[in-house]
């Protein structure tokens, strides 16, 4: 050590030998107002957290956030694969019934009505005949009512398919009032007679009818017998006078 | 009272501050220090300006954080290592806008004021151009070695107590020590030879 402090000895006493610097006579002025400048703007030491989440600092943070969801969202949008709006079938209204062959519809309804003609036609062949000419005059009568009764039915459901057609394509529905006159003409062509005969004449199938069963009491059924019984005598009387 | 505290030592002063607040403590404190202090960091910095803010601002930190200060160690010891860090730091932030700035200093017209500087070293006529030439040798030897010479060669502190301010063992003191005498030397021989 002591070496060492011989070998820079000219070095040490250069150095011991420089002046020495003072502070400025006004350091301690300026040392006191700075200590109380210091003492009035003393600001609080704010922790590590408390100086993140300073809403200044959260601002662009927020943003970074907002635009990353918003980014997501737009990516997934276009992922999604769009069924293309004019390629899906149209959803069946079952509400609408849409007829189509008016045609078909009218052969298949006067083809059932054949049916039932022809299975009453048999039904009528072994009932037994005391007169020839009346029930000759009797059968013409019954196969003209029929004709008259085909067409009016055929016409009825003309009539109701054109009003449904009506209802549905308002464009192809007939006028009504035509309608109706084509009914009357029916109408009074047969005449309360002839309808009465043909009532009579077994013509009105239960199948054809839109009735309602309904059982009846003992009671009903008695009524309805007389009512028969009566019927049954006024015919016989009509028959007689006849 | 006042002369009271002038005859305790800076350690009682420090514990006289810290339990009472006596701010005359603390004055005596800053009487004590500031030259030496003063001395040293200029010797450091080389510049007196920033030396002088660099000063204040360790008594500043003295002052704000006087309980953090223990008994246990020597107040000069405390001191002296606040003010060789602010100094350190100085250093680099100077060097670093050495570095990366250029000095616009006297183009922009603006006023200034003129300070005093009859006190000062390096403008001084009477001192020489030896204190200068030595100043600017002290200046480009290595800032861990000049340390450890100015405390030792001019602010004349034990090897114990360097140790404790730069926080090293005593042999790494005295090899900064040597290091920085010899660069010291060999960029002063001109003056030796003379």
């Amino acid at each position: 050590m002591e070496n060492d402090d011989k070998k820079y000895e000219k070095v040490i006493n250069t150095l011991k030998n420089l002046k020495e610097v003072k502070a400025p006579e006004n350091f301690e002025a300026d040392l006191k107002r700075r200590l109380n400048s210091e003492k009035f703007s003393k600001k609080e030491r704010k922790g590590f957290w408390q100086n993140i989440f300073v809403p200044v600092r959260l601002i662009p943070s927020l943003g970074l956030i907002a635009a990353a969801v918003v980014i997501f969202f737009v990516m997934d949008a276009n992922s999604e694969k769009m069924d293309n709006p004019f390629l899906i079938e149209p959803r069946v209204r079952e509400d609408l019934i849409a007829v189509t062959d008016y045609e078909q519809l009218k052969e298949e309804h006067q083809k059932a009505l054949k049916k039932s003609e022809s299975l009453e036609r048999e039904k009528n062949i072994p009932e037994p005949k005391p007169d020839q000419d009346e029930s000759k005059s009797f059968r013409d009568e019954n196969t003209s009512g029929r004709k008259e009764q085909n067409r009016l039915d055929n016409l009825s459901t003309e009539q109701d398919l054109a009003k449904d057609k009506g209802k549905s394509e308002g464009n192809i529905a007939l006028p009504e009032s035509a309608l109706a006159g084509i009914s009357d003409s029916i109408q009074t062509n047969v005449s309360a007679e002839e309808s009465s005969d043909i009532i009579a004449g077994e013509r009105v199938t239960k199948n054809e009818l839109n009735f309602r069963q309904i059982q009846l009491s003992p009671k009903e059924q008695k009524v309805v017998n007389e009512l028969k019984t009566q019927v049954q005598s006024l015919e016989k009387v009509n028959k007689t006078q006849k | 009272m006042d002369r009271n505290l002038r005859e305790l030592s800076d350690e009682e002063l420090i514990l006289e501050f810290q339990q009472n607040n006596t701010e005359d403590a603390f004055n005596i404190l800053v009487q004590r220090y500031k030259n030496p202090l003063t001395n040293f960091v200029f010797r450091f910095l080389g510049e007196y300006e920033s030396c002088n803010d660099v000063v204040q601002e360790t008594m500043i930190k003295v002052y704000r954080y006087k309980d953090t200060y223990s008994s246990v160690a020597k107040f000069s010891t405390w001191i002296y290592t606040i003010a060789g860090n602010l100094a350190k730091t100085e250093y680099r932030r100077q060097r670093r806008r050495n570095i990366f700035s250029i000095s616009n200093y006297g183009e922009d017209n603006k006023p200034y004021d003129l300070p005093d500087e009859s006190y000062r070293p390096d403008v001084a006529t009477d001192s020489g151009i030896k204190d200068e030439i030595i100043q600017k040798a002290l200046m480009k030897v290595k800032e861990t070695y000049r340390e450890a010479v100015i405390l030792r060669d001019i602010q004349g502190m034990s090897y114990e107590e360097i140790a404790e301010i730069l926080g090293v063992n005593e042999g790494t003191v005295k090899s900064r020590i040597n290091r920085g005498r010899a660069q010291l030397q060999e960029l002063l021989k001109d003056i030796y030879n003379e």
